[in-house]
């Protein structure tokens, strides 16, 4: 075993909670029972790492085995670092029939036309994702496997998840997927988030929505002493039609985990009280504005149910569930850079 | 109510009693039979009938001073790099600041600051021993405190000399040239303090109500406590309010013609669950259009102003934030309102609700001390 996968194994011990290490090597499958029984988790994270690097040892494992190991725990343990979502484009004739073995042979071949040094590990996941791990070198040094790039893709579906990504392997990575899932081109989907499970319910609309209906409130008569009824009952109703629009366009029960949103605003200055800025020539306010929480689905759809923010819900916030995105840039007349968004006029 | 006798001892015990302790701390000894008329009385009063006709509010018999002022001068240029030493300047942007205010020092002096020196690290050294302070650094390291008086740091002739602290610490085992590291630091200013309130203050009191600290809270509560030992006084947590933050928003933003301010970040919060964080930047030159339309026009203010700049009415301030808050309203239909700002920043610096302040260009120090310093004396519970 050679010095950079001793090292890896050591991070990767260190860096997994002792109860969690101990499932992913029984997922693993690898260690005999004894081997299994020999490592003991109530033991300090050197100890056990120890007994590993003796295990591992004994059977002559390599950085190949290591790597099996951290990304068994990756795929269990995804929310670790931003994930970026992509879209491929225009798919071939054949884009559907592109199945594993294919996808795992081309995407290796490619990868490895593109770049000298790689180390490309691809693993299929039960919920029918392909788990890529990505160790990228160059043409001069090894692969660097304690950075790895991940990259999750559902087979016949555009979608591609990636974290850890620098920019200039960016294009390496997009030219593999297009060949390999044979489609024309990939986007910027505009949607990143902490949770993978979270942007990929997203933007495939995996998660409990509501579609709009006029349905009759379901008040019950409140207690006839109330000083003024009418009054209540038409703040009930009006409380209960934000909330029924907030559902709409944020969704019912629990949402999809968003961390933020950004919206880049390239408008016109309106406001009828300020004329200076209203009319000046053609120049947009330029502003960035950034909505953050541990939930942000939830908080507005809280801001729009209390009131804080009006209903309807504004397109720019609904388009958040409904185009499965968090990166806006919007202009007034909607040709901007490649990801603008028409401004509602009011 | 019944606290306020145990006011009368001198106090240097704790600050959750600064309260009714109030009244004590300005007022001289002998004063004690005025304040016991007031012991049944409400806070307010005991604040009126100690200070009387000698209040800062001078004429004023409201409390209209207990808010901020609805109008200050516009940020002037104050080119302080000459007349502060720049090692101290320099020491007073690199750091953020934890705020609070202090009441009046009795008998402080600041041609004592050698002996202050002298006796703190005494204080922090015995401290220490009583296993206060050991967790700060390792036990065989010393503390040596300097005092030092920053001149030229001041807005007019009544505010008192600001005073800086600075606590290094070495190691025992040291050899005697070897570098001293700067674990602490903190200050006590007052910068155009209101002259009514300051003329007010009998003889052997100072007032540097805006102290500043950063470094270990163990050592800045030992700092406090040396001070309320000594000086009579008690600290207190000082907030940058929303109004304060709203006043940074629109000082910082009118100085981008002379100093670009990059940019201009506002952060909300709003009260949903779970919390919900909206960070706004502005472009600076948008933001200082905008703060130039909401500007009353020249004509209207009194011609004697315009040499020394115009002056700033709060009323342009909340219509500089009502401007702000349309153009969001008018994308998001959220009304930021409904939330309270947290936190603004420029290139000049950066404020915190929760009283943390960064100033990073020594020409606009003194505007943005001004108001501190009066958030301070508003604050203070006398």
């Amino acid at each position: 075993m050679d010095d950079l996968s001793r090292r890896l194994l050591q991070r990767l011990v260190r860096r997994i909670p002792a109860q969690a290490l101990k499932t992913t090597l029984g997922k693993w499958d690898r260690l005999t029972a004894a081997q299994r029984q020999s490592v003991d988790f109530t033991q300090p994270k050197w100890t056990i790492t120890e007994t590993l690097l003796a295990i591992f040892e004994e059977n002559e494992w390599t950085m190949k085995h290591v790597t099996e190991l951290e990304m068994i725990h990756i795929i269990d343990n995804p929310n670790q670092g931003m994930w970026y979502a992509f879209q491929l484009m225009d798919p071939e004739d054949d884009a559907k029939s592109v199945e594993l073995t294919q996808f795992k042979e081309q995407f290796k071949a490619h990868l490895s036309e593109l770049v000298r040094h790689v180390s490309v590990k691809i693993k299929k996941h039960t919920d029918e994702a392909v788990w890529i791990r990505i160790a990228w070198g160059d043409s001069f040094s090894r692969p660097n496997h304690m950075k790895p790039t991940y990259v999750v893709h559902h087979l016949q579906t555009p979608y591609v998840f990636v974290t850890s990504l620098t920019s200039k392997q960016k294009p390496l990575l997009s030219q593999a997927l297009i060949l390999s899932t044979r489609h024309q081109g990939i986007k910027d989907a505009n949607l990143s988030g902490r949770k993978l499970a979270a942007i990929r319910d997203l933007l495939m609309k995996q998660y409990q929505q509501v579609f709009p209906t006029k349905y009759p409130g379901t008040l019950t008569e409140k207690n006839q002493t109330v000083s003024n009824p009418r009054i209540e009952r038409e703040q009930a109703e009006l409380g209960e039609n934000r909330f029924q629009m907030a559902c709409e366009a944020f969704g019912d029960g629990m949402l999809p985990q968003l961390q933020s949103a950004i919206y880049k605003l390239e408008t016109k200055f309106r406001d009828h009280t300020n004329k200076t800025m209203t009319e000046r020539e053609e120049l947009p306010f330029k502003c960035v504005v950034k909505f953050s929480s541990t939930n942000l689905l939830e908080s507005l759809r809280e801001c729009a149910a209390s009131g804080i923010a009006s209903t309807p819900v504004t397109p720019l916030l609904s388009s958040i569930p409904l185009k499965g995105r968090n990166y806006f840039v919007i202009t007034d007349n909607g040709l901007g850079p490649s990801s603008q968004t028409n401004q509602p006029q009011n | 109510m019944f606290k306020i006798v145990s006011g009368f001892v001198r106090y240097n015990t704790t600050i959750r009693m600064e309260r009714q302790h109030s009244s004590v701390v300005r007022t001289p000894l002998d004063s004690v039979k005025v304040q016991r008329r007031s012991k049944s009385r409400s806070y307010r009063q005991s604040y009126r009938s100690c200070l009387g006709a000698a209040s800062r509010l001078g004429s004023t018999p409201a409390f209209t001073a207990r808010r901020l002022n609805t109008s200050r001068k516009a940020p002037k240029l104050h080119n302080i790099t000459e007349k502060v030493n720049a090692e101290q300047l320099a020491l007073l942007m690199k750091s953020e600041w934890k705020l609070s205010y202090v009441t009046p020092l009795y008998q402080f002096r600041h041609t004592q600051l050698k002996s202050y020196s002298r006796q703190l690290s005494a204080f922090i050294a015995a401290e220490k021993q009583q296993g206060l302070a050991v967790e700060v650094e390792g036990s065989q390291n010393s503390f040596r405190v300097s005092f030092s008086a920053v001149q030229g740091m001041a807005g007019t002739d009544d505010d008192a000399e600001t005073v800086l602290i600075q606590i290094h610490s070495k190691s025992i085992f040291a050899r005697q040239d070897e570098h001293q590291r700067l674990i602490w630091s903190g200050w006590l200013t007052c910068i155009n303090g209101n002259p009514d309130y300051l003329r007010s203050l009998p003889k052997d009191f100072i007032c540097l109500p805006l102290f500043g600290s950063s470094g270990s809270e163990v050592l800045t509560s030992s700092v406090q406590s040396w001070f309320q030992q000594n000086f009579d006084c008690c600290f207190g947590p000082l907030e940058i309010s929303h109004t304060s933050l709203q006043w940074l928003v629109a000082l910082w933003t009118n100085c981008h013609t002379e100093s670009n301010i990059q940019h201009l970040k506002m952060i909300w919060s709003i009260p949903v669950v779970p919390p919900l964080q909206i960070t706004y930047t502005v472009n600076p030159q948008d933001a200082w259009d905008l703060w130039n339309s909401v500007r009353k026009s020249p004509q209207e203010e009194k011609e004697t102003e315009e040499e020394e700049g115009r002056s700033i009415d709060i009323e342009e301030v909340m219509q500089f934030m009502q401007g702000l808050k349309s153009h969001f309203y008018r994308h998001f239909r959220l009304d930021l309102s409904a939330g309270s700002l947290k936190q603004v920043s420029t290139a000049l610096g950066s404020a915190k609700y929760n009283g943390r302040i960064k100033i990073s260009n020594s020409k606009y120090m003194i505007t943005t001390l001004t108001l501190l310093t009066e958030g301070a004396l508003l604050k203070m519970p006398i």
